[in-house]
Order: C-alpha cells, then structure tokens, then sequence
C-alpha cells in the first residue's frame, strides 16, 4: 500500500517586504520596496503511512504550519514534490479536498450568530453527505466529543474549548481520511486539552484515519504520536519514534536518590553534577555515557533507601534539540 | 467553473444559513439600506425642481418619479456588495477554510449577496409602497415590457456582481481596493444613469453610456420597464448587456484564478 501521505524535497520561500520603523522609512519604502526571501521550509521529505500519528514538533515560526498548508492545499511549494492519498494538494480538486481537513486553532468557519447545527448543514450539503451517513457521523462526533446540546446553542455563547469542540467536529462532518491539526489545543484549559487529545486518539482508532498534528504543547505529542518530526527553521532535524528524539537528544540522565540517613557525598570524578540536596534526597545529572557507572558507585558507596534514573523531560530535550545543543 | 451537484445544493444551503443570520441584523440592516433605497430622492426632488409643471428632454414630473421609484428598487437589487462582504475576507485570511471546501468561495460572496438582498428587501418595500401613494408616479408599464424588465434586472444583477467580485478580489493584491471601487462607483453615478437618465445626457456622452458597462447594471432595466426604448436600442441594449456579462464573467474567473496563485504563494 503507498503512504497517505509523501513529500519530498519539499521547499517553500515567501517573499517578505522589509522596512525598518518610522516615518522616514517609511517614506523610503515608498519609493524603494525591500524584500526578503525567507525559506520556510527548506527541503524537508517524509512519507505518512495510513492511520499513522504523526507529531510535528518545533519552535514558533519553524515551518510546521506552512508545511500542513502546503499538504493541505493552500500553498503551493516553491519546489518539491507532495503526494497524499494520490493527489496534487494545490490542484485542491473536489475529490481531494472531500478526502481531507485542515483544522487550524484559531479559524473559525462557523457562523458565529448561528447554532453550529447550520453550519453542519452548510458542509453536509458542500461535501454532499447523504442523510444516513451524515446522521451517523454526528453521533459518533457528539458522543466521542461529548457535544450534547453545544449544536444548538449560537456559536458565539460558546466558549473558547466548547468552540474548538464544534469546530473539530465540523472539520470531520465528511469523515475525512488525512487530519492536519494546527495546534488543536492552543488557548485550551488542561482538562479540555486533554479531551481534545482523547478525542484524536479514539477517532483514529475508530475510523483508521491518518493524523499530522502540529503543536507546542509537549504534552499532546506525547499523548498522541508515536512518531515525531522535528522541524527548525524550515528544516528537519528528526525522524522518528518519540522515545528514540530522548535517547538520541538527551546529553544526560537524571539520577536521584533517597538516601537512608545524611551522609557526605563521595567523589563523582567530575563523571557527573549534583544538582540538588533536599533533606536526604540528592538529584545528580551524568552524562548518558556515564549514568551506569555513576549509579553503581552510588550505590555501593551511600545508604541508598530509593534510587530512580530518569530522562530529563521531553521540554528539555527538544529545548536542547532546537538550540543545536544535541550530538 | 464547473457546476457540480453538490455545488448547487451548497450554494442553497449556504443561502439559507445566510439569510439565518442576516436577520440577526435586520435592524441594522434596515437602516443600512434605508438609505441606499431613499436617496434617488434627492436626484428626483432636483430633476423635479427642473421640471417644473413642464417637461426636461420629454420627462414630466410623474416620469422621473417613476424613473427614481423604479431606481430605488433597481438599485437595490443590483447592489454589489462583494468589496464590503468578499474583500474582506481575502484581507483577513478568512479565505482558508473556504478554499478547503470543495466549493468555488465566490458562492460565499453571492450567498451573501442574495441573503443581504432578500432580507433587506422584505423591509424596504413598505417604505416603497409609502413613497409611491406619496409620489404618483405615471408607470408606462406593458407586459411585454415588464418580462423583458425581469431578464435585464437578473442580467443586471450577475453583471453588477461579478463586477464587484472583481474590484473585491483586488484584496489579493492591495489593501487599497477601496480606492478602485471608488472610480466604478464615480462612473456609475455619471453614466449608469443615476444622477441622469441616460436619455438626458449630452450626445456624446450618451454614446459612451451606452457603450460602457455601468448603465447595464443600473439604468438600462429601468428604461426597459418604463419603455423608454425603441425596438432598435432595446436590441442593442440587450446584446450589449449579455456581452458585457460575458465579458465579466471571463475578467472574474482570470482574476480569480491569478488571485488564487499569488495567495497561495505568498502564504495563506
């Protein structure tokens, strides 16, 4: 079977108007516009496979949207090839945009004085979704998403996570087979992250459809995606399994000990740092070649009641990835 | 464009939920277009000042009120609205999710247009009935005329909308669209025969009034009604109009096209 989803050497560049502020500069750019080229995506390739996760990762401004809109269809590359369930994206003919949905944070495409039940009613006509089908698929949103009465009330009275609730729910309505969500979670209370999270995790179990997401909020990523890629500045810095970016990324490990009385820590031979002492309780970070052997001499030389080796959490690590800190 | 099945049961849906929260503003609304429909009020208390008891080019009193009368609801009728409405749209980027539907989104724009005038219509004629007990206007009116009255207003109307589409869709390009829409509505007011029926003016630039697209969407349904045009300019009216449709039609769906290149290029 060939991927969902297939892009190579995928390059995108705006050109952005530049002037410096002021008036007098802004007389000068009257006369003289500057420009410059900005190379958001800068070659990146990468194929989805059918009911894959797929998280992508990066810093503000690193490509991830633009990159969902190039696959989506609103931007057409400046180089490179894209290939989703066997269409063009920019050619956004009728078949191809019927197969997919771009769900963007912030947009909005329901009407805003109007239950969301007429918006529904809206793109159950544009995508021509017959009764039965659209009947179903409502259900399953409503009690998946937990909507209740949420369709009937005017959007506006909604609140911002209520929104984003119909709003998920009025993406799917043509029960798409690839979902790009842009930040699906931003602005959203921890409870109703996590809902939005359950929500994806149980649509693509239950229908087998293929997710790219984008988001900063580590906590999503680790929640739904096995698979991550890693985009700064437009270009790819990591491929792959979730935990393979920590083992690959993390310079060092976290040791930390319960000790059984207060004693004087022995010599750690510059193999690692303390970074803590609480009471009996003492944090050390070695460096991942050296973690096995920190933790033996801990163990042999104190009166070790606890002792736990840890990965630094996944915000430090893609930190350290994005600073170009890692191997 | 191509007119698929589920096009045509969008736009209606899409009309419907239009029209759903246009009433949301009827009151605005209505004061909106108070305005628009009541103006000509003004040309008519002018032509009528000048008329006197006696008559300007062959029009009495009673003529220009049915000439105005019938302008209030021409105009309103073919009302384009798309730089208000579309414009907008294309500025703020809330094209996107659109552009995602399998649906041409200039269907958004004439939803609108449809809703907007269907709601705001409801309102307004009262107000015009009003006027037209007030006035006593003479309607020269036939059956013959009044048919060939309701191809030239719906022709009027898909002229006068793709024209405003097409100043809307400058948006791709400048935030200035205004300014364009601006000369349109200049030469509208000259030559489409507001400010005058086309009939009054001066010779030669009656010519080009005829000849440019302005009085297509404002005077020629007017002078149609009222037969105010023999058979020979009723012909010519009619082919000049069905060709400035098609010239409009191609010109939106150019500019749609390139519109949709540069958005898509310099970032959605």
């Amino acid at each position: 079977m060939p991927p969902d989803v297939s892009v190579r050497d995928l390059v995108k560049q705006y050109v952005v108007p530049e002037r410096a502020g002021g008036l007098r500069a802004s007389f000068r750019s009257v006369l003289r516009r500057k420009h410059r080229l900005v190379r958001a995506v800068d070659g990146i390739s990468f194929e989805v496979d059918r009911g894959e996760v797929v998280g992508f990762l990066g810093p503000n401004g690193a490509g991830k949207t633009t990159a969902l809109k190039v696959l989506s269809g609103l931007l057409h590359p400046t180089e490179g090839q894209v290939d989703v369930l066997g269409y063009t994206p920019w050619d956004r003919r009728a078949e191809y945009l019927s197969r997919i949905t771009l769900i963007m944070g912030q947009r909005q495409q329901l009407f805003w004085d109007l239950p969301a039940a007429d918006s529904f009613l809206v793109n159950k006509a544009v995508f021509g979704i017959d009764d039965a089908v659209y009947k179903r698929t409502v259900d399953l949103l409503t009690e998946l998403l937990d909507l209740g009465d949420l369709l009937t009330k005017p959007v506006r009275q909604l609140s911002l996570g209520e929104r984003m609730k119909v709003e998920l729910a009025a993406g799917l309505l043509h029960t798409p087979r690839v979902l790009f969500l842009d930040e699906p979670t931003i602005g959203l209370d921890v409870t109703m992250q996590q809902r939005i999270r359950e929500f994806v995790t149980a649509y693509n179990a239950e229908t087998g459809a293929t997710v790219l997401l984008t988001s900063h909020y580590m906590a999503d990523v680790k929640a739904l995606a096995r698979r991550v890629i890693v985009i700064d500045q437009g270009k790819l810095l990591y491929d792959g399994a979730l935990a393979g970016l920590v083992q690959r990324y993390a310079p060092h490990k976290t040791i930390t000990v319960h000790l059984e009385r207060s004693v004087e820590l022995p010599d750690l031979n510059g193999q690692a740092e303390v970074l803590s002492v609480e009471g009996l309780q003492v944090t050390v970070r070695a460096g991942k070649d050296d973690a096995a052997e920190v933790t033996g001499r801990l163990l042999a030389q104190l009166p070790i009641a606890d002792l736990s080796v840890e990965d630094p959490p996944l915000e430090e690590v893609i930190d350290q990835v994005f600073r170009g800190d890692g191997p | 464009m191509i007119l698929r099945r589920t096009t045509l049961a969008g736009a209606l849906a899409l009309t419907r939920a239009e029209i759903a929260d246009m009433f949301q503003y009827r009151v605005v609304l209505f004061l909106y277009s108070l305005w628009e429909v009541v103006h000509p009020i003004v040309y008519l208390a002018v032509w009528g000042a000048i008329a006197g008891e006696g008559e300007v080019g062959g029009l009495r009193l009673s003529d220009f009120a049915a000439y105005y009368l019938t302008f209030m609801l021409v105009s309103h009728v073919t009302a384009a609205i798309e730089i208000y409405t579309f414009g907008p749209m294309i500025q703020q980027g809330e094209l996107s999710p659109h552009l995602l539907r399998p649906m041409n989104p200039v269907w958004v724009a004439a939803a609108r247009n449809i809703s907007y005038k269907s709601v705001s219509m409801l309102l307004l004629i009262p107000v015009w009935i009003g006027l037209v007990i007030i006035l006593r206007p003479t309607f020269s009116i036939t059956a013959g005329s009044a048919l060939l009255f309701v191809v030239a207003l719906v022709v009027a109307a898909l002229l006068a909308f793709l024209v405003g589409t097409t100043f809307a869709l400058l948006a791709f390009w400048t935030t200035r669209s205004f300014s364009f829409w601006e000369i349109w509505i200049g030469l509208t007011f000259l030559l489409g025969g507001q400010v005058a029926p086309v009939e009054l003016l001066p010779g030669f630039v009656q010519n080009l009034a005829t000849a440019l697209p302005m009085r297509y969407t404002l005077g020629f349904p007017i002078e149609v009604l009222l037969n105010r045009l023999d058979a020979g300019e009723l012909a010519l009216g009619f082919v000049l109009q069905f060709a400035w449709l098609i010239a409009a039609a191609l010109i939106v769906r150019t500019v749609w096209r390139a519109g949709i290149r540069q958005y898509s290029a310099v970032g959605a």
